[in-house]
């Protein structure tokens, strides 16, 4: 269930506003990703990689390094003195984007190893922020990868454990109601008000998945009326106008 | 109602009729106390008649929120001391204000100095989203000096007939409980300094019967009526002057960075002023490494300020949200000393000055234009009204902060989003002219659904790095 929501969501996420979503199918069959000039790069581009067999060394970006040593007293003088880090570079980043063509694996887009690429990208800058700069800037939205590219990646790691507890309660609640009211499964799975319990339970479930979910949802629900609690403060004052409020409030804080 | 204090100053006409359509107006209606409210008002209105003299009102800090109360006591007609000890004081501060604070308060164009018309949001993989698009032509969030716009506005107020005293507030006497002397004098103490006899200040005292606190952060008025604390921000800013063909790019045009380098819980900036630039970041929960947050925040805008030297390095408190008291007896607190700053953007100087005036008038009214004492309740309507107008301004960008200056995978969704014509329209127009706009409903659904797909890739993205090893 929470996968087929979450994909529903996605789907019209991605459709939405990116057309290169319809594209999509002519890049897998390698014909074209745009104009015809791109065609013959494409085919050229998957011939060469297979001819040659440079794949899986375009695979790995480089963490190229300047200069090895990292100082933390530039903080002094230093708008013009600071050190290079290392920097991000990969053969298949050009001009601000992955160049998609390099992508094409056996006639087929390989979204997966876009993904992969652009998490080592934005890993890489989350340990060593590098500027942004007017000259190059990023071009690449994560957007354009389709909806179902994404799908493989969030997968639920309890899923078979949801799986299970929901059969159980499904087979035992059937039972209880059998016995209870006489109406068997095909006769329930009729019924509106056993079709709404077993949406509850369903529901119930995923959002119930571990017992940290309560305490998180807890959380959750104190976060946000936080900061209500942080305004109304002066208005519970108001009831309380004797000096002893002050010291009250002081305290709490 | 504004347009009755509107009227000029009042000095010898004070006790004359003419100045009265607002007065009688709010008299008939207390003659009939249908509802509470109104039955409020005429609980206000016995207080007594002042004899031979006006309400006296102190205004305690002259920045933007004290200058602002100030100019409208005295236009009211109230006797008006404004306290501020250093009158040359550049705060340090992003100094953006909305376009509907020019018209609002007048302010003539020449005090902004620069007029930014485009926003650059920078995510933490670079992403740089241009916001501002949908700007109309006579559309710009104004950047002024706040030593230029202090001073203007406390010379309005004194034009207006507010004194204005250069001096240290030190404490305040509060009229002690009782029922002969319930309105009885605050006695201010404070150090006042003569630009003749030098650095040396002489110890005076003030008597006067309503006290506004517009003295910032560090508040002596809330402390002295125990306001309690809030939470506040460190904002540190550099003013770095760049080379004149570098500074072309930010003729109009500012740049926030987002990102846990730059700050884990706020944003980097570079803002245009008047002939250079300011480089700065803010943080709450990690104050101690705001040096470290700073210099990434220079590093990411590196290619851009190459070159540049740092003028001066400036860093100051932000309050995160309003103290849990603003009010007691005839003592009100406005601007940063009460805490009114929006999460999220953190802009301070709109609500300042306006949360002054409003007070102000909160105080012109109950006193019905100097004349009559005010008391508690009086005040209490300025906080009433200001909770009911931006509460809801407040909480949204609360909720915006939390939700998309979570992580870096927030932060990517969120220049992701911001992106999106729509979301700019409706960002600037709620920003420009500080309404929240009603949006269109089929628009809204489609925002909601695209940020939570951007939230939902940026997440798969950031589940991808946890696996990867650099």
């Amino acid at each position: 269930m929470a996968s087929i929501s979450i994909s529903a969501s996605l789907h019209r996420a991605c459709s939405s506003h990116h057309p290169i979503n319809k594209q999509q199918p002519q890049a897998r069959t390698a014909r074209s990703l745009g104009s015809k000039l791109v065609t013959h790069v494409v085919t050229l581009n998957v011939e060469g990689q297979r001819g040659v067999g440079t794949a899986e060394q375009q695979e790995k970006p480089a963490l190229y390094t300047d200069s090895p040593k990292k100082s933390n007293d530039q903080s002094e003088n230093g708008l013009e003195t600071e050190p290079p880090v290392p920097k991000f570079i990969d053969e298949r980043w050009k001009k601000g984007t992955w160049d998609l063509n390099l992508f094409v694996r056996d006639g087929k887009m390989d979204w997966d190893g876009l993904i992969e690429a652009e998490a080592k990208r934005r890993k890489i800058l989350e340990l060593y922020p590098d500027a942004s700069t007017n000259e190059d800037p990023v071009l690449f939205r994560s957007s354009i990868i389709p909806w179902w590219a994404w799908l493989k990646r969030s997968y639920l790691p309890e899923a078979e454990l949801l799986n299970g507890r929901a059969a159980m309660v499904g087979f035992f609640a059937a039972y209880i109601v059998d016995g209870l009211t006489g109406v068997d499964m095909v006769g329930q799975t009729g019924n509106f008000i056993c079709k709404a319990g077993l949406f509850v339970t369903v529901f119930g479930i995923i959002l119930s998945r571990r017992i940290e979910d309560f305490k998180n949802l807890r959380k959750l629900v104190d976060e946000a009326t936080f900061y209500d609690k942080q305004w109304q403060a002066s208005w519970k004052d108001q009831n309380a106008p004797n000096t002893g409020a002050s010291d009250k409030i002081m305290n709490k804080m | 109602m504004t347009s009755s204090i509107a009227f000029k100053s009042f000095t010898g006409l004070r006790h004359s009729s003419l100045e009265h359509p607002k007065v009688l107006h709010s008299h008939t209606t207390s003659i009939s106390p249908l509802t509470y409210r109104r039955f409020r008002i005429t609980a206000s209105k016995s207080t007594p008649k002042l004899q031979n003299r006006n309400l006296r009102v102190a205004v305690i800090g002259g920045g933007p929120a004290g200058g602002s109360a100030a100019e409208t006591l005295a236009k009211g007609g109230i006797e008006t001391y404004l306290i501020e000890r250093k009158m040359d004081n550049c705060k340090p501060c992003g100094g953006a204000i909305p376009l509907c604070m020019v018209g609002e308060f007048d302010l003539p164009l020449d005090i902004i100095d620069r007029r930014v018309t485009k926003m650059k949001m920078i995510s933490p993989s670079n992403v740089a989203v241009d916001i501002g698009q949908t700007l109309k032509p006579h559309e710009y969030i104004g950047m002024v000096r706040r030593e230029v716009l202090d001073a203007y506005l406390r010379e309005r107020a004194s034009n207006n007939g507010a004194k204005v005293i250069n001096g240290l507030f030190l404490k305040m006497d509060i009229p002690k409980k009782g029922s002969e002397n319930i309105n009885g004098p605050y006695v201010l103490h404070y150090t006042e300094y003569d630009e003749k006899k030098g650095a040396v200040g002489e110890k005076r005292t003030l008597e006067v019967d309503a006290v506004i606190g517009a003295d910032g952060a560090n508040s002596r008025v809330a402390k002295s009526i125990g306001a309690g604390d809030y939470d506040y921000a460190i904002a540190f800013q550099e003013r770095i002057k760049i080379p004149n063909d570098k500074m072309v790019y930010y003729e109009n045009l500012a740049e926030m960075y987002v990102g846990d380098d730059v700050s884990p819980d706020f944003y980097g900036w570079v803002f245009p002023k008047c002939d250079h630039v300011a480089v700065g970041t803010g943080t709450v929960t990690h104050k101690g490494d705001i040096k470290k947050f700073q210099l990434a925040t220079r590093k990411r805008a590196k290619d851009k300020i190459l070159g540049g030297k740092i003028i001066r390095v400036e860093a100051h408190p932000i309050p995160e949200h309003p103290r849990p008291r603003r009010l007691l007896g005839r003592v009100a607190l406005v601007g940063d000393a009460a805490g009114y700053v929006t999460k999220c953007s953190g802009e301070g100087i709109y609500f300042a000055a306006k949360s002054g005036r409003m007070c102000a008038e909160a105080i012109v009214e109950g006193s019905e234009n100097g004349k009559r004492m005010v008391d508690e309740s009086d005040l209490r309507k300025y906080l009433e009204k200001w909770d009911k107008t931006y509460w809801p301004t407040y909480k949204v960008l609360d909720v915006l902060q939390k939700v998309f200056y979570r992580s870096n995978p927030a932060r990517e969704a969120f220049v992701e989003m911001c992106a999106d014509e729509y979301v700019q329209k409706m960002t600037f127009d709620s920003y420009l002219y500080k309404r929240v706009a009603p949006g269109n409903p089929l628009e809204d659904l489609k925002l909601a659904v695209n940020s939570i797909g951007s939230l939902v890739r940026a997440n798969a993205l950031r589940r991808e790095m946890d696996k990867i090893s650099v």
